[in-house]
Parts: structure tokens; sequence; C-alpha cells
């Protein structure tokens, strides 16, 4: 009999709910030890359990929520989890990753992930109990913020069950909603849509089991030093100003996506500054569970309430709208929150519309940039899927298919999930790490900004080094999110793979090394592009939207961001050269081979 | 001078970095010092690329033929400066490099009356034209002007350019060091005048946010608003080049942000 690892349970809940029953799955050590945990286990777990070609939003698509060796240790940051599922936004895979007491409780219900299938008859809460699961009424809670509504729950079933909930977005299929826990968001790709297209309003989970690390002493002495290291320099932005402090200097350095990727600097981008508002208005900073860094900082809303403000949230709501006021965007923000909608897809899918308005290819014309009050009713609509909002709802992607006329030019997404927060022609590795991601555009599970930002190499000049640098932060990215640490955290790793070896050994009880880490880090990247090659993902998906390649930005300097079809191409095929990718961009047999992705998933 | 000029010391760097610092930042392509045979140079940035003069005494037009030839097919044009032009300003080069077009193949400032083949914009295709003229003896460079087709540009219209108007209005971009007091009165001078911005915890910490400072470098910048340049900051100079360069030179009117080296958002 297989031994089960410390820090594991071996196996994954499934839950149907049309049966209101569960079964369990055994996962395999080998499988553990080549997956890990989170957004790694989540893509084998994809593969076995999601049926080909299925539609997100179909009861038989699966919604996973996939924990960690680290969950529940005293390592600093390790409360996350990982909600994977297939986006109803892009039809591919995607991982929205969470910090809360939902990862710790959920992981001490016995599992390793939870699995949830098949759809409720009516409105209705999932509670997990160890392995025993039951089916609940929630016609009470629907139509709730999902923060109210995990309030009630907890409130009616006592403290020890932690909840996560969907806002009004997902229960109306918004193929952005978000899914809330402790009033954080599993938030991009639309797994909240997937919620409620169950009709699962909540799921409820408490945790009876242990799960003893392999060698308590190394994890106790571990978790000391990473805590010593969590608050010195690497970590003092998230600390002192939150990550709103990217804002005033993206600025500066033309990198702050502006009137839908149209500009790279906002005008009023010093009245939304964190400098500022943190003086004006900051009332509380707080932490994720088990995290000593405290990013979140907590600001006074126009209303008197609090919301939490964040870099991507205030770009997304700010300046990609035009919006400068900073009580307009954190009255978005907060809505955004309520109603469970991710904030830089809700952003960009508005920003989208704006420039249609403006340009007379959608009949709204109240909807302008720089317009807070135009920005919130979009949001009401969109919550609502009412007015523009029933076209909104769908995405950029989707909506500019449907709006034709060019627009597809300006819809800023990869694969359909809506850009962050940095300018793709003024950091080429970063342009190369959105392209290509396999969830879209996203900024966490590519880093290459980092390199971009370094001094390394030429940010506006995209070649071979920007192609190194963004497969480096691939890697990284793979192994911090199936580990699973806080990215926040990676400042005060000096040699990571190494000491990430250490951690997981310390719990497991394995003797993996950092060259078995860095091949596992590719095989979860790779695992990830077959899994969207089976549901039908081509080359042509691996690429930005036309403005991105036509339109040029100027500089103070006086130089020119150019970011041409034929370098972005280049640094593709180099990106696929380098990854063991034919030029179709589907792994050769070798790296299959290699990676032992041939005898691990057998789809 | 007495003593290598490339060497001289320059505000805690020397003139040739410095100079090759100024044209690093101007430029697209490679930076290449010409040397004399057997020349020691000072410590250069690992990017700038060394070649060696064939032969020594044969004046500037065996550098320039040299350094033409290194460049090579990488880039079509290049910027042609002695070493001893502490002055020189990235918006010089900018402009004269700016004023190459299709039917000229060498831009040749005139400052003060004398014709500046040392602060000019040459093809780099010129290298065969001045390699044959080095071999026949020819090597004033006014030989070169009569093979190609030259632009004499004027003082007025290099002004013309209204950012070099702004920060370089007495074209101190051709300044040259002929003699020891010629140094001497250079480097006595104060540091060129630069804005230092800073950034989230950088500026929440010191209260300060903007301030102008005078500094020949980077670092003497960071260090002038007490700022460490380590792994956890950056430096970003007129909202473009991104670096950690202690010694990247800095030029009157440049805007230095200092930034949070962690983007993560």
């Amino acid at each position: 009999m297989e031994r089960t690892p410390g820090g594991y349970f071996g196996k994954a809940l499934i839950v149907d709910l049309d049966r209101g029953a569960a079964r369990t799955k055994p996962i395999p050590e080998s499988v553990l030890r080549s997956f890990i945990g989170g957004a790694g286990l989540g893509a084998w777990l994809m593969h076995e359990l999601c049926p080909p070609r299925v539609d997100p939003l179909d009861a038989s698509a699966p919604l996973m929520f996939v924990f960690s060796p680290l969950v529940g240790t005293p390592l600093t940051t390790s409360a996350k989890f990982a909600v994977v599922g297939k986006s109803p936004l892009t039809g591919r895979l995607t991982d929205a990753l969470a910090s809360s007491h939902f990862a710790i409780a959920g992981k001490l219900t016995g599992h390793d992930a939870i699995v949830v299938r098949g759809s409720c008859l009516r409105p209705s809460v999932l509670m997990i109990d160890g392995s025993s699961v039951s089916v609940a009424p929630a016609e009470e809670e629907w139509g709730l913020p999902a923060a109210e509504a995990e309030r009630r729950l907890r409130e009616r079933t006592g403290p020890a069950w932690r909840v996560a909930a969907i806002g009004p977005a997902g229960e109306r299929l918004v193929r952005y909603a978000t899914i809330s826990h402790d009033r954080r968001h599993a938030g991009r790709g639309g797994l909240g849509a997937v919620m409620g297209s169950k009709l699962c309003k909540a799921i409820l989970v408490r945790g009876r089991e242990k799960v003893p690390p392999a060698d308590r002493a190394a994890v106790l002495a571990a978790a000391k030093e990473l805590r010593s290291r969590s608050f010195g320099p690497a970590t003092a932005k998230y600390r002192e100003l939150g990550t709103m402090a990217n804002l005033l200097a993206f600025n500066a350095i033309s990198t702050l996506p502006t009137r839908n990727f149209s500009a790279a600097a906002f005008e009023h981008a010093p009245a939304l500054a964190a400098e500022r508002i943190a003086e004006l208005r900051q009332l509380a900073r707080n932490s994720c569970a088990s995290c000593t860094i405290g990013c979140e900082h907590l600001y006074r809303g126009p209303g008197g309430g609090k919301a939490r403000m964040e870099y991507e949230n205030v770009f997304a709501l700010g300046p990609l709208c035009g919006v400068g006021d900073p009580d307009a965007v954190i009255a978005a923000s907060s809505r955004c929150d309520e109603l469970g909608l991710d904030t830089i897809s809700t952003g960009g899918t508005i920003a989208w519309a704006m420039e249609c308005a403006e340009a007379g290819l959608l009949d709204a014309q109240w909807l302008r940039f720089g317009d807070g009050d135009a920005l919130l009713r979009a949001i009401e609509q969109i919550g609502a899927r009412e007015g523009i909002g029933g076209l909104l709802a769908e995405g950029s992607r989707l909506a500019s298919r449907r709006i034709g006329q060019g627009s597809d030019a300006f819809a800023a997404q990869v694969k359909g999930l809506e850009l962050p927060g940095y300018e793709p022609r003024t950091l080429q590795s970063m342009a190369l790490g959105l392209a290509v991601n396999a969830r879209g555009a996203d900024h966490n599970r590519s880093g290459a900004y980092e390199a971009d930002l370094s001094g390394r190499h030429d940010r506006l000049r995209g070649g071979e080094p920007h192609v190194v640098a963004a497969i480096d932060s691939e890697d990284r990215a793979a192994v911090m999110d199936s580990l699973i640490l806080c990215k926040f955290l990676r400042g005060v790793f000096t040699d990571p793979f190494s000491e990430w070896a250490s951690l997981l050994n310390a719990v497991t009880g394995w003797d993996v090394d950092d060259r078995e880490l860095a091949r596992t880090a590719r095989r979860i990247v790779i695992a990830k592009r077959l899994f969207n090659l089976r549901e039908g993902w081509t080359r042509a998906e691996d690429w930005l939207p036309q403005r991105f390649l036509s339109e040029s930005l100027e500089l103070e300097s006086g130089r020119t961001a150019t970011l041409s079809a034929d370098r972005l191409r280049a640094m593709i095929d180099a990106y696929y050269r380098n990854r063991g990718l034919e030029v179709s961009g589907l792994p050769a047999v070798g790296t299959l081979h290699e990676l032992d992705l041939d005898r691990l998933i057998h789809n | 001078m007495g003593s290598a000029k490339a060497a001289l010391e320059w505000h805690g760097s020397t003139l040739l970095r410095r100079v090759a610092g100024i044209i690093g930042r101007s430029v697209d392509g490679p930076v290449i010092v010409v040397r004399a045979p057997g020349q020691e140079l000072p410590e250069l940035d690992h990017t700038v690329e060394v070649v060696q003069d064939a032969r020594e005494g044969r004046g500037p037009l065996q550098g320039l033929a040299a350094g033409l030839a290194a460049v090579g097919e990488r880039a079509p044009v290049a910027y042609v400066s002695s070493t001893d032009v502490p002055f020189l300003h990235p918006a010089f080069i900018r402009r004269v490099l700016g004023l190459l077009t299709d039917d000229v193949d060498l831009v040749l400032p005139e400052v003060g009356g004398y014709p500046q083949p040392l602060a000019a914009a040459y093809r780099t295709c010129l290298h065969r034209v001045v390699e044959e003229l080095v071999a026949a003896g020819r090597l004033r460079p006014a030989f070169l002007f009569d093979r190609c087709r030259v632009l004499r540009v004027g003082e007025r219209e290099l002004l013309d350019d209204p950012r070099l108007a702004r920060v370089d209005p007495q074209l101190s971009s051709v300044m040259n060091l002929n003699e020891r007091p010629d140094y001497e009165r250079a480097r006595a001078m104060p540091p060129p005048a630069v804005t230092v911005e800073r950034f989230g915890t950088l500026a929440a910490r010191s209260g300060v946010r903007l301030q102008t400072v005078h500094a020949c470098t980077v670092g003497a910048a960071a260090e002038t608003v007490g700022v460490t340049l380590d792994e956890h900051v950056v430096a970003a100079l007129n909202g473009d080049q991104i670096s950690r360069d202690p010694e990247l030179p800095l030029a009157g009117g440049d805007t230095l942000a200092l930034l949070a080296a962690d983007a993560g958002g």
C-alpha cells in the first residue's frame, strides 16, 4: 500500500450535487510528488475528472477546491487554496488562488481536494463535514452579497464552519463572477459563474482531521525563519502601502494602462495614488489567515463603509476607464465586491465598452471614459444582467464578437481574460508572458514584469533575454502556486527552488531537490497547456490584440514603445523552442516523456 | 594633458565611463570604444565593446575606421565621439542622429565656427572609404568629407530642437578638454541638476517626493536623497530606462525615479 506523505491525505472528495452524495478518489503519491497541490494538482485533477469539451456552465463541469501540503502548517502565507475549473470566460483551464481560513478548514475535512459536480435542483448550500456531505436550501441567501451570505450562514452553523460563497453576479452567470470567502475573492476566470450554474450559493466546510508534517521540528524552525524574513525589506511595500504603491510608479514609467490601453500614463494618477489616499482615508491594515505580511489596506469609502483597495482594482476601475475620482473608484470596487465580480475583467470590459460607445459602435451615450457615475451604472447593469449589462456580462471577447465592426482590435484580452495592469508595449517580457499563459492574460501565472523592471534588459525591445525571463517567471509561479505560498513572499528567497524544496521535504518527508522542483514546474506548465489543447486550443490563441501590435506609445525620454507582430511572433517561437514545444505550440513527444506526462496523464 | 584622458576622474567615475554611458543611453545599438594598441582603459560597463586601432598615431580616421567596422551590420548609423567631452548630452546625440536622412552619409555639426568630426553621425558603411583613406596615408577628416554626402549643421539648426535648446543651450556637448587647466575648470563646475522623484515606501518614509539635486551618476543622486540602490530599489531614467547601475551617468534635465523593485500587484 502506498504511503501517504506528510501534509497530505492522499485523496480527493468528489461530491455529486444531484444526489447530495460523495465518494473519495485516491491520489497516488507519485501524482502528489509530481504536481504537489494547488494549481499543479488541480491541473492533473482536471485531466482526470473534467469531461472533454464540456461547457463550463454545464452540470457535469467540475469545480475544484484544491489544497496543498503546506496548508495547516505554521508557514506564513500557507493558508491558501486554488479554485480550479474550466473558465466560462475563456473556455480554458483556470485556477484562482485565494487565502483564507477556508483553505485550512477545507483541507482538514480530510481531503487534498474537494471536487463538486452536478447541479442542485434549487438554490442550495453544500455542507461538507469530514467525509459527510449534505445539501441544504439557500433561498433566503440567494441574491445576497457573498459576504452577507457568509455572515448569515456562519451565524446559523457556528464558527467552526468556513464558507465560500458567490454573490448575485455568480447567480446570474456573469462570466467573470468570483467566489468569495473571508471577504477575499478567488477572482479571475469566472468560477463564481460555474458555482452559480450549479445553483450552489455557498460551500461550507468543517474540518476535524489532523495532518501532521513529516518533520515537525524542521517545519517549526522553517516557519520561524520565514516569519522573520517576511518582516524584512522584500515585503515592505506590501506592509506599508500595499500594492496600490504601483500606481504612481507605473505612471512615471509609462506602464499604467489608461483609457483601454490607448495610453500608458494617466493625468489623474496622483489623485488615486496610495500615498495620497492612505493619508486621507486609510482605516486599517489586515492580513489573510496565517499571513505575517499584511498587505490588505482598508480605506474609508464614500458612504462611510470600508473598502479593500489594491493596485489591480484601482487601475481597472480608475485609469483604465479614465476615472480619476477616488470616491468613484472606491465605490466601484466595493460594489464589485458585493456583486462578486472580478474587478480586472469588469474594468477591462467596461473600458472596451466606453471606447465602443465613444466611437458610436455601441448605443450607450451615457457611457464615457472618465465618468464615474457611468462606471457605477455599468457595474450595476452587469451584476443584474440588465440593459447593456447583458452584453458586458459576457466579457469583452464575446461582446466584441457580437458587436463586430472591428471592436475586437481593442478588446484587451488574451484567450478571453482581460489584461491586468501591466502595459505590454513597455514591458515586453510581460507581453510574452500574457500571450502564452494557459489561463489567459494573467499577472500571477506570469510575473515576467519583474524582469522588465530589473534593469537587466531593455523592456522596450523584446528578444531572447525576455523569453528566458518569461519562462523563469512562469516556472517559479507554477511552484509557488502549487506549494502554495503567497507570491508577495518571493523576494525573501535567495535560492528559491532549493529553499522551496527544503520546505516541501520538511512537510512531506520527501527528498526533493531544486532540479526535481524545476522539472515539476515545467511539468505543471505543460500539463495546463495539454488540458487546453484537449479543449480546442490552437496557436492563434497565444497572441495579443491588434491594438498592442499596431499602436505605439511615446515615452518621456523620446523613445517609442512598439511591439510589432514580427517581434511578438519571434518571441513566441523562441518560447516554444525553449519550452520543448513544436512550432505549432504542441508539446513535443520528447517533452511529454521527459516530464513523465505521458505516464501521469491518461487522456 | 599629462595622463590618459580616458582615465581622468569625473565625480566618482571616469571620463571614458561617463561618455560611453551617455552614448549608451542615447542609442539602441552597441557602444564601441576604440583604443590605441596597448592602451590601458579604465573599467567600463560590461556591455561596452572594446576594439583596438590597427596602428597607433594615425589620427582620428584610424579610430573611426576601426569603430565603424566593429559596428558593422548591427547598425546602419553610428554616433562618433571623442573621450574628452564630459558635458555631452543625450539630447545632442539624438539631435545629430535625427538629422541623418536617406540622402546624407555624415551629419557634421559646426560649433564655434569649427567642424566637429568627433561629435558627428556617420553611416557605418563609410568604414570602407575611411580604410582606403588611411591606407593611402590621407589622414585628415576633410578627405573623408570630400568622399561622401555631408550635411553641415550649424548651431542655430542644432538648437532648433526644443529639447536640446532647453537642456544644452550653449552646446557644451562639444566642449572638450585639451589641456590640464581645461579639465580642472570643467571638473570644478557643479554636476548637472537632475530631478529625483521617490515613489511608494521610499517617499512615504522620507516624507519627500520630489527634489532637485546635483549629481553626475544615478548612484550619487540616490545617495544625495538618502536612498541605497540595493536589490529592493530600481531607478528609472526619464520614465524609460530601468537601471540598478550606480555609475549610469546623468545629464542636465534628467528625471530619476526611485522605485521599489518589487512590482507585484
